[in-house]
């Protein structure tokens, strides 16, 4: 455990440094956070009104929350790098150091994360203060289990795309993979809550990734129910379970599949 | 005399260009080969960047079943959108994708190796790289306003307008990029403005209003590469294509002024390169 500590600490030194270019970044999410707050002024005709059971200052917030996640959680080390590793025959080098290589990725892309994370936090909290007002409802007190359920979900979303960068064994590039589940996470997960869909489709997105990673988190800062907390803590839990073990058996298959061309 | 001169100077002229102009193909048609050495990759890149710019349709459906209409848009006119930006960006990408990543040639001095070649520069670094998932982009664009482009007007100005929109991004681009031989780390505030301009350029234009209107039409200039053209393929309009045209122009000119201007003070790097 101690080696995997020093990767962290390590790549959190090193990312920290970068900090002013992290900050580059915000001009995106900005873009982003004032395209959806005039959409959804647009959308909504009166203050009052309720849109699958959210106000407009709710349904901007779980926006700018889920956005947060993806800025923050948006980095390379679990998709193009894992598959430029494999691509490229490095893999070779990495999978004979005294660490398993999946939970080396997970390590580098923690400590990058740790530093964009408090970044969009700070920018979304800002951004909504100045544009949209507080968080209807919202106590400091319930602030831990948010943080715990985003970094949850941060995982769980790396876990999956760790998953499909190690498709790279059998089918050289997987990229395009990266960018379905991507969309999917996106359309559906990020720009609206579970909610807006049509009842008989909301089971089904329960049980795929959007409901850990996007909507979980983003829905207790906005909304904030016990049970629910409960519930979506399980459902985390449970996930990145399931995710961390199909990992292993993708990588364990994926390595008898390596082929390394001497030179 | 003077008439045989000018016509001598004039062949010369059009040789020169000719001999550009076939360069550049052969250089993009090369790049797209050495892309197609893994058959099944490109493939696989271009279906699934096409089925991934589809996925966006249900954000879509979900926004009309809420309202009838969104900043004046019907369905129609946003798969319009979709397909104009998807079009003129997939386009830039194949044939001038080297022009979005110029920040990083200048700043790592990976301009050197063009510099020696008997070619024109600014082409040269241009025409030398294709994205091929952008072949998927331009497909879906060309799909989607074929099947949503009714009027047959609409259709017979499509060319023209994929060709302005191409034209305005890669010169936003290029403008953009060329900042870089004056100001440090313009690679990243540049990408983050054609991240700003893809996201802007997917959204009906009648959701913004005031100064963010202004800033879409005239420095962000997604208002003359997407929206105008759609306004234009639903009901034409000729001083909007005036408008457009001389846009286009005028941004060409400054962006290509500003390549040349900040060429001369690169200065080159101990980067040994070599370019087949």
């Amino acid at each position: 455990m101690r080696k995997y500590a020093v990767i962290y600490r390590s790549v959190f030194m090193e990312n920290l440094q970068y900090a002013a270019n992290i900050a580059m970044g915000f001009a995106g999410y900005f873009v982003f956070i004032y395209i959806f707050i005039r959409l959804w002024d647009y959308i909504y005709q009166t203050p009052e009104e309720l849109i699958a059971g959210y106000t407009k200052e709710q349904m901007i917030w779980y926006v700018m929350m889920t956005e947060m996640i993806w800025f923050a959680s948006n980095s390379s080390s679990v998709a193009r790098n894992v598959t430029a590793d494999i691509r490229g025959g490095n893999i070779a080098y990495l999978m004979n150091k005294p660490y398993h290589y999946t939970l080396y990725i997970l390590t580098k892309y923690t400590g990058e994360w740790s530093i964009r994370l408090p970044m969009y936090a700070g920018l979304a909290v800002v951004i909504g203060m100045l544009m949209v007002g507080p968080v209807p409802r919202f106590h400091i007190i319930r602030l831990p289990v948010m943080i715990l359920c985003i970094i949850l979900g941060i995982t769980i979303n790396a876990v999956f795309k760790l998953c499909i960068s190690l498709f790279s064994f059998w089918i050289e590039d997987a990229t395009p993979f990266q960018w379905l589940y991507d969309k999917l996470i996106l359309v559906v997960g990020t720009i609206f809550p579970i909610e807006i869909f049509p009842e008989f489709l909301q089971p089904f997105f329960k049980l795929t990734p959007i409901y850990t990673v996007c909507y979980g988190p983003a829905k207790l800062i906005v909304d904030f129910d016990t049970g629910k907390c409960v519930e979506i803590l399980s459902a985390q839990i449970l996930y990145l379970a399931a995710g961390c073990g199909l990992m292993f058996l993708v990588y364990r298959k994926g390595v008898k599949k390596l082929y390394v061309n001497g030179g | 005399m003077s008439t045989v001169v000018n016509r001598e100077n004039a062949v010369n002229i059009l040789t020169v260009f000719k001999n550009q102009l076939r360069v550049c193909l052969l250089s993009v048609k090369y790049n797209i080969m050495r892309e197609m050495v893994n058959k099944v990759t490109f493939v696989t890149n271009i279906l699934f960047m096409m089925l991934n710019n589809a996925t966006i349709l249900v954000q879509w459906v979900i926004l009309f079943h809420l309202r009838e209409e969104v900043g004046g848009y019907t369905m129609k006119e946003i798969m319009l959108l979709w397909g104009m930006t998807a079009a003129s960006y997939g386009l830039s990408h194949v044939l001038f994708a080297r022009v979005f990543s110029l920040p990083e040639l200048i700043i790592s001095g990976k301009l050197d190796a063009y510099l020696v070649q008997p070619k024109n520069v600014l082409l040269s670094v241009m025409t030398s790289a294709t994205n091929v998932s952008a072949i998927g982009d331009f497909l879906y664009g060309l799909v989607v306003i074929g099947i949503f482009c009714t009027g047959v007007s609409g259709l017979y100005l499509l060319p023209l307008f994929v060709l302005t929109g191409t034209a305005i991004f890669v010169a936003y681009a290029l403008l953009l990029g060329s900042l870089s031989f004056w100001f440090v780390r313009m690679d990243m505030l540049s990408g983050q403005m054609m991240m700003g301009m893809i996201s802007f350029a997917t959204y009906p234009d009648g959701i913004f209003k005031g100064v963010s209107r202004f800033l879409l039409y005239f420095i962000i200039p997604v208002g003359m590469a997407v929206y105008h053209p759609v306004h234009m393929m639903i009901s034409f309009d000729k001083r909007l294509l005036l408008t457009v045209l001389v846009y286009t122009f005028l941004l060409g000119t400054a962006a290509v002024t500003a390549f040349y201007r900040g060429l001369r003070r690169y200065s080159s790097s101990s980067l040994m390169e070599a370019r087949l």
